[in-house]
């Protein structure tokens, strides 16, 4: 066995030596005492129980969209039915089902989320003008546009070049005179990932020098 | 080899597989839940890993940890692992603090579990400490056999029942990874309610089994 098998192994034997201790302490520590538990440990492990049930339907929520109206929604659907036909089985299965209805239904109806970073730009300059998403707008509705989706003055926006556009002047008007005077100040220029074959002959350099230009008053 | 109170009267065929039964229905749950986050942990270990055999590491593990967020927690330390820089002992350790840190909550549970298992031999109690995570502690708790033998049987068979999915699903993750390069889309998006619910559903029973008015006539 080489050394990295080795150390995988030493890693997943700590980990669950540790996990089963961890699981077994209480019984090791009842064993160890060798005379009955106070009554009054017996009633804590009673009151214990409904209360790590509310911490794990708190805890299981981290896996969920919990920042969304949904489970908060189906959880109350779920604890309805539950309340109604004492069957865990059929609300557990109802409360996932409308979930996932709710989830799939306000993925198709609400925009998605706005991701902007350089693999998600926002805006990108193409020969045909600036496209906000998939339409293209002018450079005053494009800041508004910004403005309106709620984007914070201090985000990093980044503007999409189109492969091949090597205009140099508007960008600059773009980034300075619309997007610098309403307040946002830092904005990069990003050409498209240059993986295919096409890209490789021309300028490689570019896209990199291009990343570091950015708006006067960044600080950086 | 038995300790002071070995199980009396075992069950007969027919109620073993009425509890069997009882514990693959209210596993279902589980399975959906087990399934698809033991599956996207699986991907993850095949992914990150640089693993030799990431499909026998990712069972190993999930058969011997069995818990959910250390699987996904340990990913960075297996991948570490498996590059042979670091030393061995020290991965351990670092392995070693994780498990204690995400898993601490398992110590609780067997605070509440302590007089349902009191009735259990040993050996059962090994398996039982070792199949206890957040899903079959909830069943656990939420079962009302009268009877400790046929409780005790419910709650191996469901712990075995869990650990199975899980690991098969942390398996069947891990192979998928290994095999597919490209991202793998989430199997059902939303099915991790399935996990809250049932949370949910057993908190209220528990909270109505708790009122003085309902103390009576709850033993299944």
């Amino acid at each position: 066995m080489s050394r990295a098998c080795w150390s995988v192994a030493a890693v997943v034997a700590a980990a669950a030596a540790v996990t089963y201790a961890l699981r077994a302490l209480p019984f090791a520590v009842a064993a160890l005492r060798r005379r009955a538990l106070p009554a009054g440990a017996e009633r804590f492990g009673e009151l214990l129980a409904p209360a790590m049930l509310a911490a794990l339907v708190v805890y299981s929520f981290g896996a969920l969209e919990w920042r969304t109206p949904w489970p908060y929604l189906a959880l109350a659907a779920t604890v309805a039915l539950q309340l109604l036909a004492r069957s865990p089985l059929a609300s557990i299965a109802a409360g996932t089902a409308l979930y996932m209805a709710l989830v799939a239904c306000a993925g198709c109806a609400a925009p998605p989320p706005l991701e902007y970073d350089g693999a998600h730009p926002l805006l990108a300059i193409t020969g045909r003008g600036i496209r906000f998403g998939g339409e293209y707008v002018t450079p005053a509705q494009a800041v508004e546009r910004l403005e309106s989706r709620g984007i914070p003055k201090d985000a990093t926006i980044h503007i999409l070049l189109e492969d091949g556009y090597d205009d140099r002047r508007a960008p600059w008007v773009f980034q300075h005179n619309y997007l610098g005077k309403a307040g946002y100040r830092r904005t990069i220029l990003v050409r498209p990932r240059r993986s295919e074959s096409c890209a490789v002959g021309r300028d490689a350099a570019a896209p990199r020098r291009e990343l570091q230009r950015r708006a006067p008053g960044d600080g950086r | 080899m038995q300790n002071g109170s070995p199980e009396s009267s075992p069950l007969g065929r027919v109620e073993r597989r009425a509890v069997f039964r009882r514990a693959l229905l209210d596993s279902l749950p589980v399975l959906a839940g087990y399934g698809t986050m033991g599956f996207a942990a699986g991907v993850l270990m095949a992914k990150a890993g640089g693993v030799d055999a990431p499909v026998f590491w990712a069972g190993v593990s999930a058969l011997l940890t069995f818990s959910g967020t250390l699987s996904f927690a340990v990913v960075p330390l297996v991948a570490r692992a498996a590059a042979g820089t670091d030393g061995c002992a020290a991965l351990a350790c670092a392995a070693a603090a994780l498990a204690a840190t995400v898993n601490f909550r398992y110590a609780f549970y067997g605070v509440s579990l302590l007089p349902r298992w009191r009735a259990a031999s040993w050996r059962r109690r090994l398996l039982l400490i070792h199949t206890l995570s957040d899903e079959v502690y909830a069943l656990d708790v939420a079962c009302r056999y009268a009877r400790a033998e046929a409780r005790l049987a419910y709650c191996s068979r469901l712990g075995v029942l869990c650990i199975g999915y899980w690991t098969a699903g942390v398996t069947a993750g891990a192979a998928a990874g290994a095999a597919a390069g490209a991202a793998l889309p989430v199997p059902a998006r939303g099915i991790e309610f399935a996990m809250t619910a049932l949370f949910a559903a057993i908190l209220c029973d528990r909270l109505r089994a708790m009122s003085p008015r309902r103390r009576k006539g709850d033993a299944r």
